[in-house]
């Protein structure tokens, strides 16, 4: 399906640009990450309870900062000094904010790339459908797209949320089962609903795609002619509407994998998440002790950033290399 | 070959039409817009006989094409019916569809449309053999090697995309995928005006092997009169939604009957010195539009040799500036107050003052007309251009159309039957003046 022009085209822009070279490490090593998680972290990111001495949370390394406890019934500056037991310090609970990085990695990526999947599968056949048939078939399905197009995705997502409830699936950890990683969670809580909720507010998007590439693609003579010697419309909607429409939908789909995982941050950020291992949730705990104890948000905000940019830079890549102009003709 | 064969023949057409519906979703129908008809196919009828080229000519946006397609079933048609082989196209399902659908094919025009781009040409020249679940894999593969090379490609191109093959190679590769079924008709919609023109020959001629090998009927859409005369046993003549004219084509091209089919005919260059002092009869005014065609003949509103009213004795040539000049008064399509000297008229309100209406005739014609009129004619515009110094544009045209109503619009032509019938009440059956107007050179 992906012919060998295609793939020159790929290699010769990967080539030819830093960025695509830049996304492409950033991503492969946020995908690390999120997979060795278990391995990685140096502390249960759930467990709390790891302040100093003092019973102030640790600052990152390389970084002192002062903080006001109770003491003896009065409040007092003390300073509090790193420890290299806690690389990116801890947070006001006094969990370890370097682990807590790694699962939010998982988390993220999960509800970024399953919800673009489902996504997919929902708005590809419909869009797909409702182009290739036209007329009332068309109409029926796109006023339902257009009508999910005119809420706001958050605010959608947070009224399915309210409907579905927040409930996670706990999967268990192959590594820390396998022994690779003791002391680690047993089992990796999916957001499940929220996968689906950002999913279902998402499809409409490779619906809108998917349908505006079969409108163009049913008029081709190719198409034509598979119905002149009877090709069934399952065939061809199978054989020549998708793999024809096929580029424009997996440049969206890097978008929106994009999208989709600043959608669960926030969600996460406003308490909809089903899990607190996310970078949203964790932006949110820091969000009042951010003049004194900025790293807590910092650094998952920081890790939301560089993959968002990642996939972004990804998504150009392919873009600018399966851009019909740029594949041209006898090429 | 016979050409009037008096056995069945293979495709019969029979009063065809297609319609296309504007404004017709559902929110047009909310509002309340009436679907507005865009008539592709009006009433086609048409034989075409078993082993026979049929040529089908006419402008672009004639309907060729959309008949080419309606008749295959590729879209529904509005009325009419198609017979293939005895059978009604349009009722068949089930297993006769399948057959009807082995029996006849379709070469495009566009050959960077008409194959996938993401399938290999194997796959593609394979594909009907697919559908049709015939032979083995292996057969299967064999006989699209077998066709690839008989269309002039070799075998070992197989597993190669379109993109890599230029436009006469893929149009072949579109000839193969159409063989493979060894159709008994096929219909090649303009399936040279894509090419090079040395490269339409080949394609021609190997269009023209196959059907002596395989027994081949083609129907052949075309804009290109070389193309036709060169490959048709008998040509149709198109004009809006219509077939004006069908005959044998040496006939059609030495003694075109249709004014459209002399006109055609004549727009085409030709090599000889001649060209130079060559008066060309060309069309004036443009294809009017299949959402309003003209009443009556349809191809009147450009027609060199309307026909005009009995005991008219007129001037072709006046007479087609007249019917110019009560086209505009009928579309409004005049300014009256730019009529005469700026100011000169005063058409504010409502009309030009009794005293001036003399003077506003006389401004009007002389911008309207460039020959002078016989005087009966003269009276005649001058009292419906009278009308509109009121603004009275429905009186003014009233007086023009009971003046000059022509037969051409009144009926519109039945093509008549046999293998050389014209649509034209020049001609044949709805003739009522046999001989043809001087004014025609």
């Amino acid at each position: 399906m992906i012919s060998e022009r295609v793939k020159s085209n790929l290699k010769q822009t990967f080539a030819e640009s830093l960025l695509p070279k830049l996304g492409l490490v950033l991503l492969v090593s946020i995908v690390f990450m999120a997979l060795f998680a278990p391995v990685l972290a140096t502390h249960d990111p759930t467990r709390t309870g790891h302040y100093d001495e003092q019973g102030a949370p640790y600052p990152p390394l390389g970084h002192e900062y002062t903080a006001e406890i109770v003491q003896d019934g009065e409040i007092v500056e003390v300073p509090v000094e790193p420890t290299s037991e806690h690389i990116l310090g801890t947070n006001n609970v006094g969990q370890d904010v370097y682990s807590r990085f790694l699962y939010g990695a998982r988390i993220s990526l999960l509800v970024g790339f399953l919800g673009t999947g489902i996504a997919l599968l929902i708005g590809v056949p419909i869009g797909l459908i409702a182009g290739y048939y036209g007329g009332r078939v068309d109409d029926g399905l796109m006023r339902i797209a257009d009508t999910m197009l005119a809420f706001p995705a958050l605010v959608l997502a947070l009224a399915l949320l309210g409907v579905f409830g927040q409930s996670s699936i706990h999967v268990p950890d192959p590594l820390v089962i396998a022994g690779l990683a003791d002391g680690m969670p047993e089992s990796v809580p999916v957001p499940g609903t929220v996968i689906i909720v950002v999913a279902l507010v998402t499809w409409v998007w490779f619906a809108r795609v998917a349908r505006g590439e079969a409108l163009a693609i049913r008029n081709e003579e190719y198409v034509k002619a598979a119905k002149s010697f009877g090709t069934k419309d399952r065939t061809i909607l199978r054989k020549h509407v998708l793999p024809n429409s096929l580029t424009p939908i997996i440049v969206l789909a890097t978008i929106q994998v994009a999208a989709i995982i600043l959608l669960e941050a926030s969600l996460a950020y406003l308490g909809f998440s089903g899990t607190t291992l996310s970078w949203g949730y964790e932006i949110e705990r820091g969000q009042g002790i951010l003049r004194s104890r900025s790293w807590v948000s910092m650094v998952p905000g920081i890790g939301i950033v560089l993959t968002v940019i990642s996939v972004n830079l990804l998504g150009d890549w392919l873009r600018d290399a399966l851009d019909p102009n740029i594949e041209g003709e006898g090429r | 070959m016979s050409l009037e064969s008096t056995t069945q023949p293979l495709v019969r057409i029979d009063g065809l039409q297609k319609y296309f519906w504007e404004n017709d979703s559902i929110l047009d129908r909310l509002f309340g817009n009436d679907p507005v008809p865009v008539r592709a196919v009006d009433g086609v009828s048409l034989d075409i006989h078993q082993g026979e080229t049929l040529g089908l000519v006419g402008e672009s946006g004639c309907g060729k094409s959309t008949m080419g397609e309606t008749l295959l079933r590729l879209q529904e048609p509005t009325d009419g019916r198609v017979e293939f082989d005895g059978q009604n196209v349009y009722e068949l399902s089930g297993d006769e569809l399948t057959a009807f659908r082995h029996d006849a094919q379709v070469v495009f025009q566009d050959p960077f449309s008409s194959l996938d781009p993401r399938m290999t040409i194997g796959e593609t020249v394979r594909q009907p053999l697919d559908v049709h679940d015939i032979g083995s894999e292996t057969e299967r593969d064999e006989r699209v090697a077998d066709l690839l090379e008989r269309v002039g490609l070799s075998a070992d191109q197989l597993d190669r995309y379109p993109h890599e093959f230029s436009g006469g190679q893929r149009q072949r590769i579109g000839i193969a995928r159409a063989l493979a079924l060894e159709p008994e008709f096929m219909v090649l919609d303009e399936p040279t005006s894509a090419l090079d023109v040395s490269v339409q020959a080949q394609v021609l001629n190997l269009l023209d092997d196959l059907q002596d090998e395989f027994d081949l009927t083609y129907l052949l859409i075309s804009h290109d009169l070389s193309v036709v005369r060169h490959v048709c046993d008998r040509v149709a003549v198109m004009y809006l939604g219509e077939i004006v004219e069908v005959r044998p084509v040496d006939e059609l091209f030495t003694e075109p009957k249709h004014p459209y089919t002399k006109a055609l005919l004549e727009s085409v260059p030709r090599a000889s010195t001649d060209e130079r002092k060559r008066d060309r009869e060309t069309l004036t005014g443009d294809v009017p539009s299949p959402r309003d065609p003209p009443s009556g003949c349809r191809f009147r509103t450009r027609c060199p040799m309307v026909i005009p009213p009995e005991d008219m004795d007129i001037e072709q040539e006046t007479y087609r500036e007249l019917m110019h000049l009560r086209e505009r008064v009928e579309n409004r399509d005049l300014s009256l107050a730019s009529v005469g000297d700026e100011g000169q008229f005063e058409t504010d309100n409502g009309g030009v003052p009794d005293a001036d209406v003399p003077a506003f005739v006389a401004a009007l014609k002389a911008r309207l007309l460039e020959t002078e009129l016989p005087p009966r004619h003269d009276a005649i515009v001058e009292e419906a251009l009278a009308e509109l110094a009121d603004e009275n544009w429905e009186a003014a045209a009233e007086r023009l159309r009971t003046a000059y109503e022509s037969v051409c619009e009144r009926d519109n032509p039945s093509l008549g039957d046999g293998a050389h019938s014209v649509a034209c009440h020049l001609h044949g059956v709805a003739s009522e003046r046999p001989s043809e107007p001087d004014s025609w050179t």
